[in-house]
């Protein structure tokens, strides 16, 4: 559905993309991972045309971006951090232009979109008295408009409250199980990519560092939160039971290592224990390993 | 068909804004002043003038002269401020909000966003010409009557006319309004043209003000009267003619085919670094 092939952009003297390829397959929901300025929103601007690559292609459904953007974006609905409508119009007459922008206005069509993402109440105020949530429903709708086959998400959950971030993964959810709806999602929050996203794509300083489903990351190693004194006894126990560091203070072991006999040793050799908690491994510590790998 | 939906779309943005109506605001007590000042102190220094080039002494005082006289003075003067502001905003304010990046991302070329603006702005230009006249004329009946015809006097551009019958006064002062339109264009075309490039509005605005206003006092500077007509300022100001008895459609034509040429080139150029443009956050 979306096809990345080594993309390459400079500003000035920075590298922004270093020959970035990915590919989204159709109905898949795909994360773009990267710490701010790592290149995805870099990326995302270059999949809608905003910014011209020095290198490399970008194809939705098989047209290329760069060649044909207007047949490339048609079936393309995108929303930014943070979107800026006309403040001083309301929800409505927002709609109406920036649908109009790329084809007739269909009323019904607009009605049921909007009622869709809840803002049917607050439509015809003025975009300025929206909340950031608000907007950002505003901005879904915009996108849905006219029915696309692949949404582009700029870290749309970012300020939401926790309650709006909920909503709006249900939403993309949703979409996705109705409609089959092609997602890419650009986001920094690794818990959202987690429990969102099918495959993902890390990109470090400009560099894809990995790409793959989302389950191939996680592993079955039990994850705990170690403190003792002193650290070189730590170190060398938790090498013993072939356990691997992976932030500070937390390790990973294999399935078969019993927690307790760990910490039996460290007591054994006279470290003093000070605290023990089991920790999930999360999709950030799997970033930060990749990324570090790219970066060593 | 679309493209009038879309252009629609952006005269409705133009227009949803308050500030968009401070020009008509500010412009409307302008010309009350104007009036005034003409009605109160311009006009008895005229009259000698009239009676010397055996003009009706009530052809001065009439609603057109005084129309006439508004439009030249405010236009040049106050009008060329809000055009540059208005155009020196259209792209670069949506540029510097972040309202470009949504746009840009509809699939839409850039031409086809930046001719809408373009349009947008030319619409609002004439049409603002025209207000000034309409609303200019309509003080001055109020003020003066309706009686009189129009007398025409532009030392500059060597202009004595007379038009005692109103009709035909009429009809030649809603002609200048016209092209005074087209001249004003230019204005706007100049504030499009910088609004186009990375920089922020006001910049847009203050840089398009800048050439007209060099431009202006480059052509008023004695030892260049013998290269007036390679001013824009001067071409501009070609409006005039079409108030003269003999109307040179010559002359008229060369100018506006000069001025729809630099406005044209205004616009390519600015869409070519538009195009060249990269939208980021």
């Amino acid at each position: 559905m979306l096809k990345i092939q080594n993309l390459k952009k400079r500003f000035g003297k920075k590298d922004a993309l270093k020959g970035v390829s990915f590919e989204v397959k159709r109905g898949e929901i795909h994360g773009l991972l990267g710490h701010n300025g790592a290149g995805k929103s870099t990326s995302l601007g270059i999949i809608l045309g905003m910014i011209s690559a020095d290198d490399g292609e970008v194809a939705i459904g098989g047209i290329s971006v760069q060649k044909d953007p207007r047949k490339a974006l048609r079936k393309v609905g995108a929303i930014f951090e943070s979107p800026s409508f006309y403040d001083y119009m309301s929800g409505w007459e927002n709609l109406k232009i920036l649908v109009g922008l790329s084809g007739p206005f269909d009323r019904k069509a607009a009605k049921e979109v909007v009622e869709r993402v809840g803002l049917m109440d607050r439509i015809h105020s003025k975009v300025g008295a929206y909340s950031h949530g608000m907007r950002q429903r505003l901005a879904l709708a915009q996108a849905l408009l006219p029915e696309p086959e692949i949404l582009l998400l700029d870290e749309p959950t970012d300020g939401l409250d926790p309650e709006g971030i909920k909503w709006f993964r249900d939403f993309v959810l949703g979409l996705r199980e109705e409609r089959g709806m092609t997602v890419l999602f650009n986001s920094h929050l690794l818990s959202e990519v987690e429990q969102m996203c099918d495959r993902v794509s890390i990109i470090r300083a400009g560099e894809l560092v990995y790409e793959g489903a989302v389950n191939d990351l996680r592993d079955d190693r039990q994850g705990v939160r170690i403190i003792a004194e002193p650290r070189e006894r730590l170190e060398a126990i938790v090498a013993q039971f072939q356990g691997e560091w992976i932030s500070n203070g937390r390790c990973l072991f294999p399935e078969d290592v019993r927690i307790a006999e760990v910490v039996a040793s460290l007591v054994r050799e006279g470290a003093e224990v000070s605290e023990v908690t089991p920790v999930r491994r999360s999709l950030e510590d799997v970033y930060l390993k990749y990324s570090s790998q790219s970066q060593s | 068909m679309m493209f009038f939906s879309q252009l629609r779309g952006e005269l409705h943005k133009l227009f949803a804004r308050k500030r968009t109506y401070i020009g008509y605001i500010v412009f409307l007590v302008f010309e009350a002043l104007l009036l005034t000042l003409w009605v109160q102190v311009g006009r008895d220094q005229f009259e000698d003038l009239a009676q010397r080039n055996f003009v009706p002494v009530e052809l001065l005082s009439s609603s057109l002269t005084s129309t006439y006289w508004i439009m030249g003075f405010s236009m040049f003067l106050l009008g060329s401020i809000y055009f540059a502001l208005v155009a020196g905003d259209i792209v670069a304010k949506e540029s510097e909000d972040g309202n470009m990046r949504l746009v840009l991302s509809r699939p839409v070329s850039r031409l086809r966003v930046l001719t809408i603006k373009y349009c947008a702005v030319i619409i609002y230009t004439i049409t603002f010409v025209i207000f000034v006249g309409v609303t200019g004329y309509s003080m001055s009946l109020l003020a003066m009557g309706s009686e009189g015809g129009l007398f025409i006097w532009n030392p500059d551009m060597q202009i004595l006319a007379v038009y005692p019958e109103r009709d035909e006064g009429f009809r030649r002062l809603f002609m200048g309004a016209c092209f005074m339109g087209l001249s004003m264009c230019v204005v706007s075309s100049l504030g499009f043209f910088f609004s186009c490039f990375k920089m922020k509005p006001a910049a847009a605005s203050v840089m398009a003000l800048s050439v007209f206003f060099i431009d202006f006092v480059l052509q008023n500077i004695p030892f260049l009267i013998n290269f007036k007509h390679v001013f824009i300022t001067y071409r501009m100001a070609n409006w005039v003619y079409v108030l003269q008895e003999q109307i040179p459609w010559a002359r008229i034509a060369e100018s506006y085919a000069i001025l729809l040429g630099l406005n044209a080139t205004l616009f390519v150029i600015g869409w070519m670094a538009f195009q060249s443009r990269d939208f980021k956050t």
